[in-house]
């Protein structure tokens, strides 16, 4: 219905003054999408924020304990730890699913039958649930009769969740499996839409594969790229089932994320006002970040990819 | 078009497909066995004796109410997104007014809010609503959730269409209401299906908001029917796997009927 | 329940005039609040099928209707504790006695079962009074035992001891003995599904009752952190790590899980001599390997430690699971009803039948129809005779504790900390 008043508006503004502007869409527009996320996650998020002022275990009623929750997260090892293990895990994850994923999505855009047909199978990780995918790397990788044992030479004696190293590597490898198909989607559908007179004219310059690669792909894929690292990045920082079933933030500590921290604190400890002021720390570390990657890469401003050709 | 095979890329693809292949191969090898049979012979064994046994035990425990709660889910996110999000991104890229960039930024901070951070005081939001126990409460918070990233993916599209098509329409006078059903969502297909899938498979394969909103049987969902192979102390892996395969069955034919939309439609459309 | 009142209130009035606009054509109510209903609320898992018989056999004869909810397992505790002081609570619920219900009972949640007993002795009188005790909180008792009780074995692969030359251990030094002679022939001596933690646990339980007997850790549990400061705490400690040093259990048990069969495998396929486990370990090894289930799966009780000051027949492990009852119940009456079915013959034989083992007095004119009597008749003489059953750590701790608590076993066992960082871990945690 809003549609239909602000188009009308529109038509009305449109008819007095043609031009660009009249033509644009109001903030009509936004605004179903913004009041139900508003209701939904906004609403949520502010009980949240006052909750962290609170100690409340679920039972009885919160009881206001103004900032002690906040002071006890200062002195909190665990705390900074668990913000630096997110932080590492996300830049990893990162820094292997982006290679990973533009070279499967620039290959998987050829046209080619079979890259077709394998494109399809790559994405099925994708359609698994976080919870079905950790059960099952958990299987593949126990080290008695999983593929630790047949691999040795590779794994020693297998005890990857024992270790700090093996533990974030097993994490971010499941990680890659798991949402590499989805970028790779990402970075197919925009290397398709890579214009070929692009290539035709590097290849009557007689630019090899890899510099077309590097100097037409690469450039073209920008817009991409930058969505898909902020959804990894956000991604990365709130990842929290995987570790639930995989690690539990262990050995130790050693791989427990601030989204873990607080899922633990929150539903193994029941410590809600505790947890919810570790929840603040994770929205608003996440949200640095990407406002950070979103200014550094000037998205909010950004226009499509073809228009600065 | 392109010339030589690429030998290195086709290798790297054959690679990446044993990485991705071989644990399909295990589920689908395990959701056939025994519990017996696969713990004799370990995850990376081929089975000697098959048996669809842990799929019928499925269909005669109740997943066939799971499906069906799960599809209603499903349908119903995918329509919520679906219904909200095109408009919006719509105004992100084309409004030049304060409101929606602020708008903008607050739906790129709540990419940041993971569902688990809300989840208590959303537990007191839905019941207080009267939605415990109900699909309905389950089907709102989930796709406020999906709302984010389908902003983020769909601006993405709706900016690579040219300026000079709006222009062209403004010309003839269009409205900006015309210019969304003409121009913007014709050219947005791609981006359109990106955010179906998406949004699907967050309502599909959803556990938190399930878990703590809803309690009986009749409003089970798939994802906590999972939990029927568990135990207190373990779990039936061989029936856990049977159970995921059957439960990935109607998404992923979905997907192989929208691969093509969704390839193509994600090609962009502002450089034809 | 004021300042949660306007908390909510607040914001979510606001989220329901909204909604209540868009929803009214939806209709969402499922509206069950009519006559008589109490919602029983359960672990979810294998032993729902008798539970939902018993619930039908309650429902034959009672005008209240008795309504039962499974909680997906892994997920149980936190989804009661934000149900329970809800208006979305349920009548009764299951429990694992101790800590897990200290917290309810402390918020005056639950309903002391003083008055029913009265009217009904048999909900006291007909079950063990070592298992009753555990859901005694304050002095009052809180929960009626159902399902089963799980103490804590050590069980053996017949075939690989044989080989070895060795038999079931009765002494510690029989058992480093053992160790020494299976590690020898590069077998894992014991497997450990350090994994999940709690099983590292129950070698600390077991150690700890026999060294220093069950009152260093009630008087620690208690509040008295000083406890684990003790000599025989750390000599309890010194004992496990000689142990541990031993080679005991290989050096990768943390990778390794009882809950996905990866330790219960490693002794089900000879790869292991030994598994301390819950007795439901038996269970677990019929369904994945019923031909070693039966001839070659042993078991017998933890070793005595000479010179130790806990008597050999004491036992630790899960001592039940309780139905304890909510204070704002508005049936209390079907209640009591209800509850007592959980002594009924029915409800011991159809439990005997799915391998669980009731406490009740009228348990053992049933054993034999156990699906494993022998089995259940060894069990059952070792819960009965046993001097003290220590509920699990983690268990008797209130949740809160339960992460630092795992984290420190596992620390302990994998060398990350010694014996003065256990000590100091074991201090700092939340106190009951």
């Amino acid at each position: 219905m809003t549609s239909l008043t602000a188009a009308s508006a529109g038509r009305l503004r449109a008819a007095r003054r043609p031009g660009a502007a009249s033509s644009r869409p109001g903030f009509l527009w936004a605004l179903p999408a913004t009041v139900f996320f508003a209701l939904f996650a906004l609403v949520p998020l502010v009980l949240v924020a006052v909750l962290s002022f609170t100690e409340w275990n679920g039972l009885g009623d919160p009881v206001f304990v103004g900032m002690d929750n906040w002071s006890a997260l200062l002195d909190d090892p665990v705390m900074l730890k668990s913000v630096w293990l997110s932080l590492l895990l996300t830049a990893l994850g990162v820094a292997f699913q982006t290679p990973f994923s533009i070279l499967l999505g620039v290959w998987a855009a050829g046209k080619q039958r079979n890259r077709a047909v394998l494109s399809a199978i790559y994405f099925i990780p994708l359609l698994l649930s976080a919870t079905a995918i950790s059960v099952l790397w958990r299987s593949l990788l126990d080290p008695n009769f999983g593929v630790p044992a047949e691999a040795e030479w590779l794994f020693g004696d297998g005890n990857l969740f024992g270790s700090q190293s093996g533990a974030l590597a097993v994490l971010v490898f499941v990680g890659v499996w798991q949402f590499t198909p989805f970028h790779t989607l990402i970075y197919q559908g925009a290397a398709r839409a890579i214009p070929q007179v692009l290539y035709q004219a590097a290849e009557i310059d007689g630019a090899g594969r890899v510099r077309r690669f590097l100097h037409i792909t690469l450039p073209q894929l920008r817009n991409a790229i930058v969505t898909s690292v902020i959804l990894m990045v956000v991604g990365g920082l709130t990842t929290f089932d995987i570790v639930l079933i995989l690690t539990q933030g262990g050995p130790g500590t050693d791989t427990t994320i601030t989204a873990y921290y607080m899922y633990d604190k929150a539903f193994k400890g029941f410590q809600f006002g505790a947890a919810s002021a570790v929840s603040l720390v994770l929205v608003v570390t996440a949200t640095l970040i990407s406002l950070l990657v979103v200014r550094l890469s000037g998205y909010d401003r950004m226009r499509g990819s073809t228009e600065g050709l | 078009m392109r010339g030589r095979p690429n030998l290195l890329a086709g290798f790297g693809s054959l690679v990446w497909l044993a990485i991705v292949g071989l644990p399909l191969y295990v589920m689908l090898a395990a959701s056939l066995q025994s519990r017996t049979d696969y713990a004799s012979g370990g995850p990376l064994s081929i089975p000697d004796r098959l048996t669809p046994q842990n799929y019928l035990d499925m269909f005669s425990g109740g997943f066939g109410r799971y499906f069906l709660n799960t599809a209603i889910v499903t349908v119903a996110v995918v329509a919520i997104v679906l219904l909200v999000v095109p408009p919006l991104a719509y105004a992100i890229v084309r409004s030049r007014g304060r409101a929606t960039t602020a708008v903008f930024r607050i739906f790129l901070l709540g990419l940041a809010v993971p569902a688990q951070a809300v989840i208590v005081p959303m537990f007191y939001v839905i019941s207080e609503v009267g939605l415990y126990d109900d699909l309905i409460g389950v089907i709102l918070p989930t796709a406020a959730f999906s709302l984010p990233v389908c902003t983020l993916v769909l601006t993405g599209v709706m900016r690579e269409i040219h300026g000079e098509l709006y222009e062209a329409m403004a010309i003839d006078g269009a409205s900006a209401g015309r210019m969304f059903f003409r121009l913007v969502l014709p050219l947005s297909k791609g981006g359109l299906s990106t955010i179906t899938v998406f949004s699907a498979l967050q309502a599909w394969n959803g556990f938190l908001f399930p878990l703590v909103l809803t309690q009986s049987a009749e409003s089970k969902l798939i994802t906590l029917g999972l939990y029927d192979f568990r135990t207190q102390h373990g779990v039936n892996v061989p029936g856990l796997l049977a159970a995921v395969v059957l439960s990935m069955l109607p998404i992923l034919i979905v997907y192989l009927f929208a691969r093509r939309a969704l390839i193509q439609g994600l090609m962009g459309v502002g450089g034809k | 329940m004021k300042r949660r009142t306007w908390l909510t209130r607040a914001v979510a009035g606001g989220t329901a005039l909204a909604l209540s606009l868009a929803l009214t054509a939806c209709g969402g109510d499922s509206g069950g609040e009519e006559g008589g209903e109490i919602r029983i609320l359960v672990y979810g898992d294998t032993a729902n099928k008798v539970e939902t018989k018993l619930v039908e056999t309650f429902n034959r004869t009672s005008d209240v209707k008795a309504v039962l909810d499974t909680i997906p397992g892994a997920d149980y505790q936190a989804k009661l504790q934000t149900v329970i002081s809800s208006k979305q609570a349920p009548d009764v619920f299951f429990n694992w006695g101790g800590g897990s219900i200290q917290p309810f009972v402390k918020a005056d949640l639950l309903m002391p079962l003083d008055d029913l007993i009265a009217k009904d002795p048999a909900l006291k009188s007909s079950f063990l009074p070592s298992v009753f005790d555990t859901a005694v909180v304050d002095g009052k008792p809180y929960g009626v035992p159902m399902r089963g009780t799980q103490p804590v074995l050590l069980f053996h692969n017949k075939k690989v001891l044989a080989d070895a030359g060795v038999s079931a251990p009765t002494t510690w030094d029989e058992l480093l003995d053992a160790v020494a002679k299976l590690k020898a022939k590069g077998i894992t001596p014991i497997a450990l599904g350090g994994g999940d933690k709690w099983p590292t646990q129950m070698w600390f339980q077991y150690v700890y009752d026999r060294v220093a007997g069950p009152d260093l850790f009630k008087r620690a549990v208690g509040g008295d952190t000083a406890a684990w400061e003790e000599p025989d705490s750390r000599k309890a400690l010194e004992t496990l790590r000689q142990l541990i040093d031993a080679g005991a259990f290989g050096t990768n048990f943390d990778s390794v899980k009882f809950t996905d069969d990866g330790s219960p495998a490693l002794l089900a396929r000879s790869k292991a001599g030994f598994e301390l486990m819950g007795s439901w370990a038996y269970s677990t090894h019929q369904s994945l390997d019923p031909e070693f289930a039966e001839k070659d799966l042993g078991y017998s009780a933890f070793p005595a430690i000479p010179g130790g000051k806990g008597d050999p027949a004491n036992i630790v492990g899960n001592t039940n699971n309780f139905y304890s009852v909510l204070k704002a119940t508005k049936h209390p009456e079907a209640v009591a009803e209800f509850l007592k079915l959980q002594y009924s013959d029915e409800f011991v034989k159809e439990h005997l039948a799915i391998g669980n083992l009731p406490t009740t007095t009228n348990t053992p004119q049933f054993l034999d129809t156990s699906a494993s009597p022998e089995y259940a008749k060894f069990q059952f003489g070792l819960v009965e005779k046993a001097p003290a059953f220590q509920l699990s750590w983690d268990q008797a701790y209130p949740p809160a504790a339960t992460t630092p608590l795992h984290r420190a076993v596992q620390g302990f066992f994998n060398g990350s900390i010694d014996a003065d960082g256990f000590i100091k871990a074991m201090q700092a945690l939340p106190k009951p």
